[in-house]
Formats: C-alpha cells, structure tokens, sequence
C-alpha cells in the first residue's frame, strides 16, 4: 500500500499530456472529416432502414439528417480538444457524441472506435489543459507545471492494455500454427509493388502472424523502458505502416503511431511544444506558475474502477460454451483485432398460421455492410429477425415465424450452419445468455 | 533554422540510422528474388498471381465467346431483316431457328457481367423474363417509346423476339397474320427491326471496348480492391449464378423462392417453350467451363478460378479435399438433376415441379460454396461496400 500512495504522489511534467491532447484532437478531427468526406455519414446513418441497437442501449436512436449536426459537435469538440479551449466541456462533448454515433448501429463496430471512446473517456478527468492550452493561457489559476505521473500513466495503460490482449488473444492455433486468417490475406496482396511477390509464399503469413503476435504482447513493455523505447518505436512505425498498406484499416494505425509518442520522456515532449510555439509563433505567458496540480479525490478513484473492468470485461467470453469465433458471445470490447475471416450467408423465410411463406430479400431492409455483419454474428441474425417479424406482422402475416438458413465460414473452413434452421427465432429473446439455437462449430480452436 | 516541422525530427540522427538498416535489410529481402540463383519459386506458388489467369479468361474465353456469339447474332439479325422484308412461313422458319442459336450463344457471355457488359447493363436490354406484352405491344404502336428505361427491359430482348415471333399467335398462320396485317404489319416489323438493331449497338459496344481497351485494363487491375478485375469478375459471376442461373431459370417458375406457389410462365423462352432445357444447360455448361477456365477454341483448360483455389491450397480442413474439388462435384449434382429434365421447363413446371425444385436445391448448395466458400478463401467480400475494418 505503501508504494502505491508513493506512486500517486508522484508527478511530472504535463507536457507529454499536453502534446497528446493536441495530436489526438487533430487525428480525431482529420479522421471525422475524412468520414463525412467519404459519404459515410450519409451510406452509414442516414440511409439505412433499420439500426442494430447495442443491447441496454436501444434508447439510442439515429438523428436522421441531424447526424451531420451531431458530426459538426463532434468535430468542433475534437478541434477544442486539441487547442485546450473550453477543455473540460468539449472533452465531455467529445466522449459524448463520438460514442453516441459509435453505439447507433453496431453493424459499424471497430475495435478502434471503441478505443478512441475510451480515450475521450479517460481525457474527460485528464489535466490536458492545464499546460500550452488556450485555457491555461487566459487563465493563469489553471496553469500547472506539475501533475501527478499517473495522470499520464492511465494513457499509456490504456495502450498497453490494447497492444497486449490483442497479443494474447492472436495465442490461438488458427493464428499460430494455420496462419490464419493472414494466408487468406496476404496473398491477396501479392500484386503489391517490391514486397507483393512474398506474399505468394505460405512461409510468409506464418512470420507476419508470429511477428505480429510478439510484437503486440511484448511492444507495451519496450516502449515503456527508456532503453529499448527508440527501437520499440521504430517497430511501431514500421508495424503500423506495414498494416496500413496491406489492410483497409482507416486512420487506426496513424492514430497509433502518434498516440505511442506519450511513451516519450518530458524532455521529448517539451521540445515538440517549443518547436510548435517556434513555428507558428505562439505567445508566451513568461509569468510561469510553480503550481502543481491536484486531481479532485474521486478521480483516482473512478479510474482505478475503470482500468478493473478494462482488465476484467475482456474475459467475460469465459462465461460462455462454444468456440468464441463461432458464437461471438463476448467477442466486441476485448481487442480482438484482424482474427476472423469470416463469410457469410443468411436467407431468412417468414411464415405464419395461415399458410403464407415468403423468403426475404435481404437488400430491401438492410444496407450491403449491414447485410454483411448480420450474416456472421448471431445476435445481429436474432435482432433482424426481430425486426422482420415485427415489420411482417404488419404487412398482414399473423404472428410471423420466422427462420434462418444460415452458412458461415471461418478462418478456410468450410462452411457450415451457424444458427438452427428449426429454430423460430421470433420467439427467442436476447440475452446475455448463451444462445442455444446457435449450432455446435465442426473443430476446435485453440488457444485465449 | 531552429524550426524542424515535425517534431519525431527531434530523434532524427538515431531515426535515420534505424530506418537505414531496415530499408536496407527490405531491399535485401526483395532484392534477393531473381537476381543470381534460379531456383526460387516453385509453379504451384506462381498459380496465386492474377494477371495470368485474367489474361487467360480474356484471351481464350471472354473475347472469343463474345466473337462467337457476334456471329450467331449477326446471322439472326440478317434473317430478322429478310423476315422483315417478306414475312412468310419459309423465312419465319429460318428467322426463328437463327433466334434459337443465337439465344443458345447469349448463354456463353450473359455470365460476363463485368466491364464492358456491366457498364452497358446489356444483361438488362438482352434478357429480362418474362416478357411484358402489353409493353411491347405499347411500343410497337409508339416508335419514340424509351427503351433505355428500367421499365422497359422486358419489353427488348430475346424474350420479346421470343413473344413476337412464337407467342402473337396459336399457329403461324396467325402469327403471319399478324404481320401482314395492312394497318399495323408494317409497324410490327418495324419493331422487331428496332430491337435487333437496338441490341446489335449494346453488343458492338462491348465487344469493341473488350477488343480495344478494356482487355488491357481487365488484365493490369490485379488487385483485389473494390475496382480489381477479379474482384468485379467474381462478384458478377456469384451474383449470375444465384440470381439468374438458379433463381431466374429454376427457383422462380418452380415456386421455390416465394410461397411455393410455382409460375409456369415465367420460364425462359416461354413462348418457344421446347428450347427452355437446353438454355439453362448451356448456361451451366458456360458456368462451370468459366470456373475451369476451358478455353473456347481448343477446349483445354488453363489459369481459371480452380487454378487459383487450388494454389490458394483452399481446402475443406476436415477432410482434406480441394475447395475447386467440391465446387466442381457440386456442380456435377446439380448437372445430374438438370439432365433429368423435359425439353419444356414450362411442362416440367406444370407436371415434374419436384424435379425442377431438386435442380434449385442443388443449386442452392453451390451458391453457398460460391457465394461464402470461394469468395472468403479469395479475400474477395460479396456485395462490396468501400468502409474500414480492424
């Protein structure tokens, strides 16, 4: 107990917090603006018919037309961030309306999004302004040249518990010794210029998903030791880009690499902020205060209880029967990250008393994404089936029955059911029970 | 000078070093292949490059199909004109049996829907079923009617010749009459010569931009992005399959699709009723001939589909066998059940509905294999959408 109060008291400068509120505003702002110029806002939130609610969130609802306005709060709160204006409010704006889209269809769930929520989290209590913001330089009260080392330890906490449950979860037999799903990948990409050849190797995939493997569970530690961080970081350009190149992943691996800078020491982040007041000639207030700054008591608290559910919640998938990969009963929110080449198909049929049976064309309720999710993953197959019960019962079918007839294929197997065809899923609740119309997977995986 | 734009320049000494010694090591790598020794790849790891295999299906399937089909065309549209300039029994005849071979023709490129096809939509002006007859009867008396619209892909086409030259009469001493007629024969001909020219522009153009330009693009896009040739390629062939080889020929007149309830007239070539059979067996043929990559001219088989699968070693994990193996048995059951059929799918509807509800059953079964199986151990996603993933 002793060493954990020592720890608390101990503290630093703000300044790696403060580079990281200004790179993770301006990522999260580049990668909201690159979303509206996609047309994504439009093919994801506004048009689609029907929503994928998460479970306890059903209350959750798409704004329509407004979702633009809610991405114009998103982004004016990421741009705040970064510049340390109104820091406290935009960063609870930013947590708020970034997880407010993140949770309106799950149909569009990334592991990334959810860690960007919880970072936005995390900066909500963080002392992010309190050094080269605009707030600290209109009020001098708030400026701080110290402030407590885990302040800025929870980042990279937070990191290092990204990097290594991604670690742990790829100790599985499909990706270590099938190579899988990298030797369905990778030769995907053997038209690449200079290194595309590789990929027609099958020795290639067994490195990269070694590599990888190592490289996600060992990285949080060498970039947290002095000695061994230049490399480490140099590991992580080289990882991030590499992935970039190979897999449509967005910004992930940009928001990585400059997320990973916070593993710098103060002197590294002291002279970023004086190149930046260099470059753009930034106005410095010389009245520098000697404060340090002291977290309200509840924070250390709070965080404290958020880092035990983020090393808990990622196990929960222990509490269910069957293969993890098949099932997905506790897969999101655990870092499983590029495990699964999973493919798809479900062709529902509606039936009532009365004699009338019709299949449905799929196209007509769901976007193509939307269909695509739904096909693999059986509470998405159950909160359709929901949906096309309801939305049958009123084109005049009598309390509508409604099955599957699913095939899913995992990781180069073939495929095989994924949900009991005999199974009136019209009548089966969602729950955080194990579901026991999904059918039993042909082989085994193992591993975490 | 103190001002270095971006601040990793801070380690830039260090950085440079490393980075160095990593593109260094890469271009070591790379540089390894091919420069002195001779014996680095094997052929089986060859078989995963893409450009031969588009070249393959383009030279020796694709372009050659279409010629082959230009032909039969050709010759159908040359009767249709002589049918047109004297419309008695003698050229009636030949005009139909020219409708026959060229509709048997169509069968060999419908499945090309990518590129060129794709872009002219031809499929939708050539062979939408059933035909509408009240739409064609609409036109003929309305020459300036728009038949580039949706609404008007069952009033063209093989199925609206089909109705024309089979179906506006009992006998062909009606039908004759029908175009002799001295107030609206000649604007019946007259029609039939718009749509026979009609299809003939679609087709020139997709065979000359396959012949010029597009040959070369469809064999240097090797990628698989959303724009690849093999991406476009695979996701028109899965969708030809599921949607007008199973549904269009043997799910919708059987009734397997909706109700159960099943549509006799809704078959292809409805009006010729005899020649139903053998269309959707050529098809199939022309299918799995594709997926084997058959040249047309020698019959041999060369880079294809199986090729790639097999070097992908796409393989059932339980027992071992080819994916191509069991795509390829798969569709040898469905053959089976479509060679035990009648001529007429009209009659096999009406009388042996259970054996045509078989031929959907079996095809069901290969559309998963296409649709999920192939598709997955290619990396290729069915019913694209340009979005990230993690």
């Amino acid at each position: 107990m002793m060493e954990i109060s020592q720890y608390l008291k101990k503290t630093i400068s703000p300044a790696p917090l403060a580079v990281f509120r200004i790179c993770f505003g301006l990522m999260l702002l580049g990668s909201l603006l690159r979303f509206w110029a996609k047309g994504w806002i439009e093919s994801l939130y506004i048009k689609p018919i029907y929503f994928f609610n998460y479970y306890g969130f059903e209350w959750i609802k798409p704004w329509g037309e407004y979702t633009y306005v809610l991405f114009v709060i998103c982004i004016l709160s990421a741009f705040l961030v970064a510049i340390g204006l109104f820091y406290r409010i935009a960063s609870i704006s930013l947590f708020l309306s970034f997880t407010y889209i993140e949770l309106i269809d799950k149909s569009t769930y990334l592991n990334h999004y959810y860690f960007i929520s919880l970072l936005c989290f995390l900066l909500i209590f963080l002392p992010a302004h309190t050094y080269f913001s605009i707030d600290a330089y209109r009020n001098k009260s708030l400026r701080a040249i110290l402030i407590p080392q885990w302040n800025i330890d929870t980042i990279k906490f937070m990191m290092a518990i990204l990097y290594f449950y991604a670690g742990l979860a790829k100790i599985n037999s499909d990706w270590l010794l099938h190579a899988q799903p990298l030797s369905i990948w990778l030769p995907a990409r053997n038209d690449m210029p200079i290194i595309g050849f590789l990929f027609n190797f099958s020795w290639v995939p067994y490195l990269f998903s070694w590599f990888g493997c190592l490289y996600d569970l060992s990285i949080p530690f060498l970039l947290w030791n002095q000695k061994t961080r230049p490399w480490a970081y140099l590991a992580v350009i080289v990882f991030h880009l590499l992935t970039a190149l190979l897999f449509p992943i967005g910004m992930f691996p940009h928001i990585m690499m400059v997320a990973a800078l916070i593993f710098f020491s103060v002197q590294f982040h002291e002279k970023i902020l004086a190149k930046l007041t260099c470059l753009w000639k930034l106005p410095i207030s010389k009245d520098s205060s000697s404060s340090v700054y002291n977290p309200p008591a509840y924070v250390s608290k709070l965080l404290g209880l958020f880092f035990v559910f983020q090393l808990l919640f990622p196990f929960r998938y222990l509490a269910y029967p069957g293969e993890l990969f098949w099932t997905e009963e506790g897969y999101r929110f655990s870092w499983r990250v590029m495990l699964m080449e999973k493919a798809g198909y479900a062709q529902f049929t509606v039936k009532d008393t009365s004699g009338q049976q019709l299949v449905v064309n799929n196209t007509l309720h769901l976007s193509t994404l939307q269909e695509k999710m739904m096909s693999t993953q059986p509470d998405m197959i159950l909160q359709y089936a929901h949906y096309l019960r309801d939305y049958y019962a009123k084109m005049g079918f009598k309390s509508p029955q409604v099955y599957v007839d699913s095939y899913v294929a995992l990781n180069g197997r073939l495929g095989q059911a994924l949900i009991n065809p005999n199974t009136d899923l019209a009548k089966e609740q969602d729950t955080f029970l194990h579901k026991t119309w999904i059918l039993p997977f042909h082989d085994t995986i193992k591993g975490f | 000078m103190e001002c270095i734009l971006w601040p990793c320049f801070v380690y830039s000494i260090k950085m440079k070093k490393y980075l160095l010694i990593v593109l260094t090591s890469l271009l070591w790598a790379c540089g390894s292949n091919g420069t002195g020794t001779t014996e680095i790849p094997t052929p089986i790891e060859d078989g995963k490059d893409r450009k031969p295999i588009l070249t393959h299906l383009a030279d020796q399937v694709i372009i050659p199909s279409y010629a082959d089909f230009k032909v039969k065309f050709d010759a159908m549209q040359q009767q249709s004109d002589v049918f047109s300039s004297q419309p008695t029994q003698a050229n009636l005849t030949s005009f139909r049996s020219a409708w026959v071979e060229a509709y048997v023709a169509w069968q060999k490129v419908e499945l090309f829907d990518f590129g060129p096809a794709e872009k002219q939509t031809i499929r939708n002006f050539f062979n939408i079923y059933p035909a509408s007859e009240n739409g064609i009867l609409a036109n003929i008396s309305d020459p300036n009617a728009n038949l580039e619209v949706p609404a008007s892909y069952a009033q063209q086409g093989f199925p609206a010749l089909d109705y024309l030259i089979n179906g506006v009469g009992k006998t062909d001493a009606e039908i004759l009459a029908f175009y002799t007629n001295p107030t609206e024969g000649v604007k019946r001909l007259a029609y039939i010569k718009r749509l026979t020219t009609r299809m003939n522009t679609l087709l020139t153009k997709v065979i000359t931009e396959w012949n010029t330009t597009y040959r070369d693009t469809f064999i240097s896009k090797t990628g698989l992005d959303i724009s690849s040739s093999t991406s476009l390629m695979i996701n028109g062939f899965v969708l030809h399959y599921e949607r007008f080889i199973r549904s269009g020929k043997f799910g919708i007149p059987s009734g397997a699709m909706l109700n159960g309830v099943p549509s006799p007239e809704k078959v292809e070539a409805y009006y010729k009723k005899d020649i139903s059979l053998l269309l959707a067996k050529t098809a199939h043929q022309a299918y799995v001939d594709f997926f084997n990559g058959k040249a047309v001219k020698t019959g041999a088989e060369g880079p294809s589909i199986k090729t790639y699968l097999n070097a992908l070693k796409a393989q059932d994990s339980a027992s071992g066998k080819n994916l191509s193996d069991i795509i390829n048995a798969q569709f040898e059951a469905s053959k089976v059940k479509i060679d035990a059929l009648k001529p007429s799918l009209y009659e096999e509807v009406k009388n042996n509905n259970s054996a045509m509800i078989a031929v959907y059953n079996e095809m069901q079964k290969a559309t998963r294999l296409l649709k999920v199986d192939m598709t997955s151990a290619m990396s290729i996603t069915i019913t694209y959408t340009d979005n990230d993933g993690d």
